[in-house]
Formats: structure tokens, sequence, C-alpha cells
């Protein structure tokens, strides 16, 4: 079992990163390579400054808003929470006092970051499965948000331990101990490998790694294209 | 299919992947946020009406030769080889999408689904299965374009045979041309149609304006474009590009035809004179005071219908209805956001396809129909030749008793002096 803990959290982990770089590094390449479009693609009436106008499309889905407002509410949770969950991983990695200008716990959101976006992936997934988006998607559509709901699960399940039932064994410091040790390349699983809940830390650790290895290739793309497809649209 | 040919498409659609092109292709998350955005879904709720559905016809070509995940995990992304049923799919996804753009707005990435559809339109051209009389036409444009020469006298003497109805409608000083043609200096040349309703109203306006113009030999229409043929759509631009050198004019001026002021203003690059729309030119002759209209002519409620090819997707949004506030007191606004105006149903050649298309186009129309009928106008003006065709078959099928109008005839025929 060691064996397993240990390929899941230390080559594994390298491995999907170095997928996750060299994928996203590649796709952006290849559109960078491929020649320009010059004509303008733009739509009408335009409002300026596009470039702002474009990063608010991207940020706050105005489109989805206005179209498919029950959408817009799972799709604005899940994105912040999203964000607000990264943010708690690199503070994870080691103390960052630029993160702790506005004081709060190692993660924010009293465990209600991880219950939102499970929820909200949910969501997504069923919806999936009514006419017409059912016949829109694709396998890869269902897989990624499964990894997703996989590794939002079990990462979240270690947060809720913690804070819902007092489970103390594997806290802020035993995380850093692990994920600093990556970092620095001086891989150590001792910290987080003898707890009760450290197979929950392998799967939600696998789950990411396979999750980040097929981004690059997938349409989770649209995190890296969004702007730019939406400054096109604003000229 | 056969090997070679394959090839040969699959050579064609890396030609079309420009940055843009890949992002598009990359960024679908399927989300279904643009399926209430088209026309044809609206009126027919079938998923493969939906632009997604219609775009992932040509991205699991995509996935299936341009992305790893075809070459390794085709089923992940349902991968789709190009074969005889992928071109049968091509051709329901292209030629059930009108290129308005409609999509565009909605989707929260921007996605065009007109430019993915360009694909799916050049892999038919490659693969001979588009359709035959786009082909034709954009043929026919091009040998017209080719042997002008010999076509020149038979030209002048159709143009010199609308004079009088030109006259009618406008009587200028005594000595001058009522339709100039090949006048070298002109300050503007004016594209038309075929047709002597593209060309009298026009020249009348032209005439009142005092404006020192030219008359194209050429027309404005591009089937190439229709039929997504990029180097006939590059032939039948450049010959007015050419004309328009040769008699040194400033601003090339096209009629009422959506796709033909795209065409021009858009892929025509950078040139020694400025192109625009008709409407834009009327509306400037009208704000400079060098017209003038009877607002009494119309007095029963108007309705303007933006083609898309103008309005969303070029900008003229402001002039057409400038130009109905000098002309009527009585305007209604068909939507109360021009970039949301429904697709009249005709464009991207379906209407120039004729009756082969008519069915579809009016059973993807009836949202169309409802809009026009619930604005309670009962002339319905437009400024493109391909939705007054269209919207006169809606008036028809739909029963909607309406007077479809050029917004052009409706100036001409409020001139004053």
């Amino acid at each position: 079992m060691k064996t397993i803990y240990f390929l899941v959290l230390v080559p594994m982990v390298y491995l999907a990163f170095a997928v996750f770089l060299a994928g996203v590094i590649f796709q952006l390449l290849k559109v960078i390579k491929r020649p320009a479009f010059k004509p303008t693609l733009a739509i009408h009436p335009k409002r300026n400054p596009a470039f702002l106008w474009a990063i608010l499309d991207a940020l706050l889905l105005p489109t989805v808003w206005r179209h498919k407002r029950t959408l817009w509410f799972f799709l604005m949770a899940f994105h912040i929470s999203f964000l607000m969950v990264f943010l708690g991983h690199l503070e994870l990695i080691t103390e960052m006092s630029w993160l702790q200008v506005i004081g709060h716990e190692i993660f924010m959101g009293q465990g209600f970051l991880g219950l939102i976006m499970s929820l909200a992936l949910l969501y997504f997934f069923f919806r999936r499965f009514a006419s017409p988006t059912k016949e829109l998607s694709v396998p890869e559509d269902y897989l990624l948000l499964m990894l997703l709901f996989l590794t939002v699960v079990f990462g979240s399940e270690m947060d809720w331990a913690r804070r819902w039932y007092d489970y103390g064994e594997m806290s802020v410091q035993e995380y850093r101990a692990y994920l600093s040790s990556i970092f620095m390349f001086k891989p150590s699983i001792a910290a987080v490998s003898t707890s009760g809940h450290s197979f929950m830390l392998v799967l939600h650790v696998f789950f990411a790694n396979l999750f980040l290895m097929f981004f690059p290739f997938s349409h989770l793309m649209h995190s890296i294209f969004g702007f730019a497809l939406n400054k096109i649209r604003r000229g | 299919m056969e090997k070679a040919l394959r090839e040969e498409l699959i050579s064609l659609f890396r030609g079309k992947l420009s940055g843009t092109m890949e992002m598009y292709l990359e960024t679908c998350a399927r989300c279904g946020i643009c399926t209430e955005a088209c026309h044809a879904y609206a009126s027919m709720p079938l998923p493969k009406y939906t632009p997604a559905y219609r775009a992932e016809v040509v991205r699991r070509i995509y996935k299936k030769y341009f992305k790893w995940q075809g070459k390794t995990f085709p089923r992940i992304g349902e991968c789709k080889v190009l074969d005889e049923s992928a071109i049968d799919e091509l051709k329901e996804a292209a030629y059930s999408c009108t290129g308005c753009r409609r999509c565009m707005v909605y989707c929260p990435f921007g996605i065009d689904t007109q430019q993915i559809m360009s694909i799916a339109k050049l892999l038919l051209v490659g693969a001979h299965a588009e359709p035959e009389l786009l082909s034709l036409l954009a043929d026919v444009s091009i040998s017209k374009g080719e042997s002008m020469d010999d076509l020149k006298e038979g030209f002048l003497e159709g143009v010199k045979s609308l004079e009088s109805e030109v006259v009618e409608k406008w009587r200028q000083e005594a000595g001058r041309t009522p339709i100039p043609t090949e006048v070298v200096g002109a300050d503007l040349l004016y594209v038309a149609l075929a047709g002597a309703h593209s060309i009298i109203p026009a020249a009348a306006i032209f005439n009142a304006a005092g404006e020192n113009w030219t008359l194209s030999f050429f027309e404005a229409v591009n089937f190439g474009a229709f039929v997504g043929d990029p180097s006939k759509t590059k032939i039948i631009m450049d010959r007015i590009v050419n004309e328009a050198k040769r008699l040194k004019v400033k601003e090339v001026c096209i009629c009422e035809c959506g796709t033909a002021f795209r065409v021009m203003s858009q892929l025509s690059g950078k040139q020694p004179f400025k192109v625009s729309s008709i409407t834009r030119v009327h509306a400037r002759y009208i704000k400079e005071g060098r017209i003038k209209v009877d607002k009494k002519k119309l007095s029963v409620p108007v309705t303007y219908h933006d083609p898309c090819q103008i309005a969303r997707n070029a900008g003229v949004i402001d002039e057409p209805r400038y130009i109905l506030s000098q002309l009527t007191d009585n305007f209604v606004e068909m939507s109360p956001e021009p970039k949301y105006n429904w697709c009249c149903g005709g464009g991207g050649g379906l209407v120039a396809m004729g009756e082969e298309t008519l069915d579809f186009r009016m059973k993807s129309s009836r949202v169309k129909a409802d809009q026009v009928r619930n604005t309670g106008a009962q002339v319905l003006a437009t400024a493109c030749e391909n939705c007054h065709t269209q919207l006169s078959n809606i008036n028809d099928h739909y029963k909607l008793g309406m007077n479809v109008q050029f917004l052009s005839s409706l100036i001409a025929d409020a001139l004053i002096r």
C-alpha cells in the first residue's frame, strides 16, 4: 500500500504537472503558430474599451446570466469557490503572508466551498442528461465532470473531517510538510501517509493528477482562451 | 471515401486553421447556452439545429485528425472519421445554418459558428458535395466577369432601358446621364445587383443628392461566399476592387445585399477607397441635407428587419433607424435590441438555392414570422436582397399581409425637391 501511496503522491504528481505544463504550452504554441485571421469577427454594436468588456464577459458571464440564470448561479458559485480553493492550496505549500492580508483560516469557507463545488458539479453533470445538452455532450464532458467531482469530494472530505467532525490527525502542518517537499523537489510523504485519512488524500491527489493531465487536451482550455475569444467578439 | 480524397480534405481543413479557429474548436464546453439562439432550433426544436451541434459535426473531424485524442482515445470525444456519412452530416449542418451569428451573442466564449461552418462548406466543395446551384451561380458570376468586354454592350443597353424609370422618380438637370457608367474620377462607385429594383431607386437618390457617381459593371452578390469557396469569393470580390481602382473612385457603395457588403468591407483589406453600405450613404445624404424626404408618404406603421450581415455583423444599426425617423412618425421596433433580432432564415446561400430550400426556410422561420406579426406594422422594410426575398416568402407562407419593401425604395418614393 505504501508503494501505491508513494507512486500517487510523488511520481504521478510530477508527471501530472509536467503533462499539464507541457500540454498547455503546446496548445498555446499551436494557436500562436497558426496564421492570424485578419478580418474582424466582432459583433455589433461595439462598446469601448473592448478589452475591459471582454474581461467582464470572461469573468462575469453576462450572456449566461441573461439566458440561463440557474446555470449562471452554479457557474459563478463553482468558479469563485474554485478560485478560493486554489488559493487555499497555495497556502498549503507554504505560508503566504500576501494571501493573509485579510486574515482567514486555511482553507477559507468553513468547509462550505467544497460543498458548493460538489453540488455545482452534480448540477453540471445531471443537466447533461436533459435534451438538447444531452445530444451535444460527448463522453469527455461526463468524464471531466466525474474526475472533478471525485477530486473535490475526496479533497473536501479532509476539510470536512477537520472542521465538522474534529478529526485532528491531518492538519495544515502535515499537508504543508508534504506539499512543500514536493515543490522543493525533496519529496517526502511521511507526514501524510500514516493517518487513517491518508487514503482520502491519495484518492484526492490521484483524481487531481488525472484531471491535470487531461486539462490541456480538453475543452477546459476555455479557461485560457476565454478572454481572447471574448476580445475577438468585442472587436 | 478514397484515401487521396480524404487527405485532400484534411489538407483543406488544415488550411482553415487560423489561431482564432483553433481556439473556436478547442473551447466549446457544450454547455448548450447557444441552443435557443438559433431561429431554426427555436422554430423546430431538434438538437441537430443547435449551433453547438452543428459546430460539433466539424469539431469531431478536427479531433480525429488534428488532436492527440483522435489518435489515442477517439471515443472520448466521439471523433469522426472523414467519410461519406461525415460529408452528409457536414452538408446538413452547413446548409441549415444561415451564418447569422446570433449564437455568437449567446455563447459565453463568443464562438463563431459561421466561421466553423466555413470549414464544413469548404470540405463540401472539396468533396464536390456542395449545393450544385450555388457553385453554378458562382461559376457563372466568374465567367461573366471574365467576358465583360463581350457583355458590355448588352449591359449598357439594359442600363439605358432603365433610365426613363429613374427619371420618373427624379428628374435631374438636362444633359446629365441618369445612370452614369465608366466615369473615371467619380466620387462613388455603386455596385448593384442584377435587377432593376437594385438600380432604379438607388440611381434616383444618387441623382437627387447630386452625387458624382458611376455604376459598376459587376453585380455585388458574392456566390463564392455563399458556397464557402475562398478562391471564388476572392475572384468575385477582386474584380470590383480592380474596377474601383481603375476608375479612381473615393468610395465603393454596396447595394442592399448583406453578404456583398460584409465581404467587401471586411475581406477586401486596406484599399485606396472606402467601402460603404448604401444605407449609410442614404443616411448621410439626409443628414447633410443633400436629399429631402416627405414624411407624409408613410402613415401606416412601419417596422425594420435588421439584416444580420449588415447590422449585427457589420454595425449598420443606427443609420436605418435614422432614415426611418425621417420617413415616418410611425416606426415600430422589431426587437428590443438589434443584435438579438431573429435572422430571417434566408442567409448563407439558402435563398439563392430557391425552391430547393423553401420548405426548410419556412419551417425554420416560424419565430421570425411571429416576431414580424407582433410588431403590428403594415410595412416591413429591410436593406438586404436575401432578407427581402425570404421575408416576402414568409409573408406569403404565414399570411402576414405585410408590404415588404426595400429601405432604398421607401426613400426613393419619398424624395422631394
